[in-house]
């Protein structure tokens, strides 16, 4: 029997299908979920990317830094290889790049990607004649990185080298051009510097599209490439004075030169030794070079990675705290009272313990006060503000009050400087004394912050440490006043300045108290006097940080190249290279003999004080 | 029953309903065809003149199915199930083609006996659940048909067969009791041949990838070709081509919908529908039950493949390689739907049905 009334639901169930098959035809087709658009340009063109050429990194005057050349590469496009031709190929390869071996070809001739490079090209109007009757050749232009002046920009220029994933995900254009700053400007500036890669569109073997390469912005910097040149002399000439006169267990090596410029806080000369020669990244360096230079320590940026306890160049701040505060040593009650240096401190802390501080030099200083004690770096006249800081303010919320003067320059953060992975620094107080009993107790003792850290504290000595472009721009915003990030390329420096607590006329003091430190009595004359009368009119502070165990004392010198007329402050940092006046300050001596266009004479070693 | 002269066109002698949609659905597949390939060429490697020659064979055999009458397919219908399962028994002898032996190899062209079979299986169903008198060596005939035809093995055409066979039944007032008895019993029937190795593991790995995560290939790439027909065909740009496998037979329907796009598609199925909804008027108009069972039985055997064909494209059910009626390239495919229009043209003539 014939149902006609199944025949119908059979229909309708067909009918249902028929919508079902509608509403998926209509996602496909209409809505277009997923990424199907983009697997199905994926499909059907291959593309591949060309190297941009960097922008050139220039100095102040225009010399070039980091600049781009180009290098002709032959490329085969492997689509075009089949089996009739691919022996010609092979044989074409073989006799002309006889450094690939079977393997390597092999490799080339069967990749998977649509353009491989095959070598280099030597003989270009050869090989151009050669691959008229070889279609699957093309020829491209590929950039390459010179550092025309090899070593001396090594750590602020920085270099340049092949991105790791990470890279690749925060560099835009890092993984298109095969190539990423690894260090220096070269980094802070990529997105700057890296142009956009050429793109070249292969649909079915054949080149349907050509983008070419467009070359990165040139950076213009503050760097001064004469100035560099003799920095970096004046360092090597510096340490290696160091290593004649002090009998260390390893070899003095490692320094660093800020030269900052006062009313900008351009950085115009940034020198780091150990140092190494940037194009050897490009060519490729060797396993046993690399590891050389690690060991030394040579990719370190000394001037804003060094860490270092900045000694008595850190007195400036108590100097600015003093006249400020009006706090100065019990019995004393003006900048010009002077108190008695004997040469030692002995004293009685709330707890009970009897404490003596000996001062660097045993027999004293005589009768000091805040000028002379900067003068004649005197550690007697500090320690006994810090005792008046103590016993003011002890276990109080002030308690910090030299802490927060410090760090109100600068010190214990980034100077934010447009360069990568700078160091922080330490400015220890309480807080931090607790914080390490737990996460760094072999730093700390278990009664945790007492006064005598503040005494060392006061000193640059202890647990506090400090970087080179630190110190310099902490110098330069008590010069002039404010504080903002030191800078190498004013196109991209975004003004963010800090007015700091500092009267015109303590200023004043202070360059006074830095030029009697340059002056007959201070600490730096003898390196100083050749300068003749000239030396009246600079100004400095030395800095001899002792180090633990038998290390050699870290030398500091911080230099002002004018005090009518003050333009740099100059930084000079060399790791245990024992006292700082007689180390770095004819160091920074010699530097300012050429930003005052002076004559310039030798670094010599200059009198042994702290 | 019928004295009408037969012409070969013309009201008198065709209804022009059914020869025009016959005539549309072969022209859909000639365009969508050029479309795909670009040339045609007067050689029977080039699939577009393949399929126009097919075609013309088609109408030829169109028009060979109009000059038989209803009465003489009913008697002949022994004779069809004797010669279907000869074939079937034949192919299993020849050469084996991608792991399977489903087809005559004669030269420039192959007949695949199970696409005659579909058709023969119809006709040799409708005449037993017309007749009053069951003969149980037509059952025997049927069964023997959908056995050869699983050991090819070709799992897709054995599943048309069996819906084919299961929706007959059911459009012919038997106990809902004992239909579900079959669905469950061949649930339980397929288990069993599973557990026994006996199903093609190529084809148990098809249908178990696809419970899996495991996307097609052939899947998801015709998915990316539909999509790129959008609303009207190939919206994006003619340049794009994606690559889809047996591109012009199991998969054309996915070449189809890139060239004609959303609209192409509903207007396709739009053209079978109406088809369909036509027929089912005649079925019900007729006192001839087994032209009823017949004409319906055609109807649904075109509905199966369509559903299938597409809901493999779609990647709704695992791979099967069934073709699109009149759609997809393949002599047999074609030869073996152009009769069955040619029947059922016949069948409306017999109606006095011209238009």
């Amino acid at each position: 029997m014939f149902n006609s009334k199944r025949l119908n639901i059979v229909l309708s169930l067909a009918l249902s299908l028929f919508f079902i098959i509608i509403l998926n035809l209509y996602n496909i087709q209409i809505n277009k979920q997923g990424d199907v658009e983009s697997e199905i340009l994926r499909q059907n063109f291959q593309t591949f990317y060309i190297p941009a050429a960097r922008g050139d990194i220039l100095d102040v005057n225009g010399n070039e830094l980091a600049t781009s050349k180009f290098k002709s590469y032959l490329y085969i496009n492997t689509s075009k290889i089949s089996d009739e031709n691919r022996n010609y190929y092979q044989q074409y390869i073989e006799y002309n790049y006889e450094n690939l071996s079977t393997n390597e070809i092999t490799k080339i001739l069967q990749s998977n990607s649509p353009l491989v490079a095959v070598g280099e090209i030597l003989d270009k109007s050869k090989t151009l004649t050669d691959i008229n009757s070889y279609q699957a050749f093309l020829i491209y232009e590929i950039p390459y990185r010179v550092y025309e002046n090899n070593k001396l920009f090594a750590h602020v220029v920085g270099y340049t080298g092949v991105p790791t994933l990470e890279e690749e995900v925060k560099f835009i254009n890092s993984k298109r051009n095969n190539t990423v700053g690894k260090n220096g400007l070269e980094r802070a500036y990529d997105n700057v510097l890296s142009g956009t890669p050429g793109k070249i569109t292969i649909k079915n073997g054949e080149i349907v599209d050509y983008t070419p390469p467009i070359k990165g912005q040139t950076l213009k910097t503050s760097l001064d490439l004469n100035l560099q040149t003799v920095v970096r002399n004046s360092l090597v000439e510096g340490i290696d004075l160091a290593n004649k006169n002090f009998d260390t267990e390893s070899l003095i090596q490692r320094g660093a030169v800020v030269v900052q410029k006062i009313d900008t806080g351009e950085i115009v000369s940034m020198v780091s030794l150990p140092d190494f020669n940037p194009n050897q990244f490009i060519e490729g360096i060797s396993n046993y070079d690399f590891i050389k230079l690690n060991r030394e320590k040579a990719f370190n940026n000394y001037a804003i990675q060094g860490l270092y306890p900045p000694g008595s160049v850190f007195k400036v701040v108590a100097h600015w705290l003093a006249l400020n505060e009006n706090l100065y040593p019990e019995g004393a009650n003006f900048y010009d009272d002077k108190i008695d240096c004997e040469g030692s401190l002995s004293f009685r802390f709330n707890d009970g313990s009897q404490q003596v501080y000996k001062d660097w030099k045993i027999d004293g200083h005589g009768s000091v006060d805040l000028g002379t004690s900067i003068q004649k770096s005197c550690n007697v006249y500090f320690w006994d503000i810090a005792l008046k800081i103590w016993r003011t303010y002890g276990e109080s919320e002030s308690e910090s009050i030299l802490q927060d003067y410090a760090k109100s320059i600068g010190f214990g953060t980034q100077t934010l400087i447009d360069l990568p992975f700078e160091k922080f620094g330490v400015i220890p107080d309480r807080d931090l004394f607790e914080e390490w009993k737990t996460t760094r107790p072999e730093l700390v003792r278990a009664e945790g912050w007492l006064g005598g850290d503040l005494m060392n504290l006061i000193i640059g000595q202890g647990a506090i440490t400090a970087t080179p472009i630190q110190v310099s721009n902490a110098y330069r915003s008590l010069v002039v006043g404010q504080k903002d990030k030191p800078y190498l390329s004013s196109e991209y420096f975004e003004p963010n300045a800090k007015e700091i607590d500092i009267t015109s006329g303590d200023r004043k003091l202070l360059l006074d108290d830095l030029g009697k430190v340059t002056d007959r009595g201070g600490t730096a004359f003898k390196s100083f006097s050749i300068m003749g009368d000239i030396s009246k009119d600079v100004g400095g502070k030395t800095g001899t940080a002792q180090n633990p165990g038998d290390l050699n004392d870290t030398s500091w010198f911080v230099g002002i190249d004018s005090l009518s007329d003050p333009k740099f402050v100059i930084v000079v940092v060399v790791e245990e290279g024992g006292s700082g006046s007689a180390v770095s300050a004819p160091i920074t001596r010699r530097i300012i003999q050429y930003l005052r266009g002076l004559d310039m004479t030798p670094v010599e070693f200059g009198e042994v004080t702290e | 029953m019928n004295s009408r002269e037969i012409t070969l066109i013309g009201p008198e002698g065709t209804n022009l309903f059914v020869f025009f949609q016959f005539l549309i659905l072969n022209l859909i597949s000639w365009f969508n065809l050029y479309l795909l390939e670009n040339t045609l060429e007067f050689n029977l490697s080039n699939v577009l003149f393949r399929q126009i020659i097919f075609s013309l064979l088609g109408v030829a055999v169109f028009f060979l199915f109009t000059y038989i009458s209803i009465n003489n397919i009913y008697n002949l219908s022994e004779v069809l199930l004797f010669s279907s399962t000869v074939l079937l028994f034949g192919v299993l002898f020849t050469q084996e083609s991608l792991g399977a032996r489903r087809r005559y190899d004669l030269g420039i062209i192959d007949v695949q006996p199970s696409e005659f079979t579909k058709i023969i299986l119809v006709i040799v169903i409708a005449k037993f659940l017309a007749e009053s008198s069951k003969n149980i060596w037509i059952i025997a005939g049927v069964i023997a048909n959908v056995l050869l035809i699983f050991l090819q093995p070709d799992l897709g055409t054995t599943l048309i067969l069996l819906i084919l066979i299961f929706l007959l039944m059911f459009i012919s007032s038997t106990r809902i009791i004992f239909l579900v008895t079959v669905l469950i019993s061949s649930f339980f029937g397929f288990l069993a041949l599973l557990e026994l190795n006996l199903v093609n593991r190529f084809q148990v790995k098809r249908i178990t990838d696809f419970y899996s995560d495991i996307q097609d290939f052939s899947q998801t790439q015709a998915r990316l070709q539909i999509s790129l027909g959008g609303l009207t065909g190939q919206s994006i740009d003619e340049n794009i081509s994606i690559f889809v496998p047996v591109q012009t037979t199991d998969f054309i329907f996915s070449a189809f919908s890139k060239n004609f796009g959303f609209l192409g598609n509903i207007m396709l199925f739009s053209l079978w529908v109406l088809f369909a909804l036509r027929v089912r008027r005649l079925v019900l108009k007729s006192d001839y039950v087994f032209e009823k069972f017949l004409l319906s039985g055609f109807i649904i055997l075109f509905f199966i493949q369509i559903f299938i064909n597409v809901f493999t494209v779609l990647g709704l059910i695992p791979l099967t390689g069934d073709p699109f009626p009149l759609l997809s390239l393949g002599g047999s495919s074609i030869l073996a739907t152009s009769a069955a229009f040619g029947i059922i043209n016949r069948s409306f003539i017999e109606n006095n049905l011209t238009i």
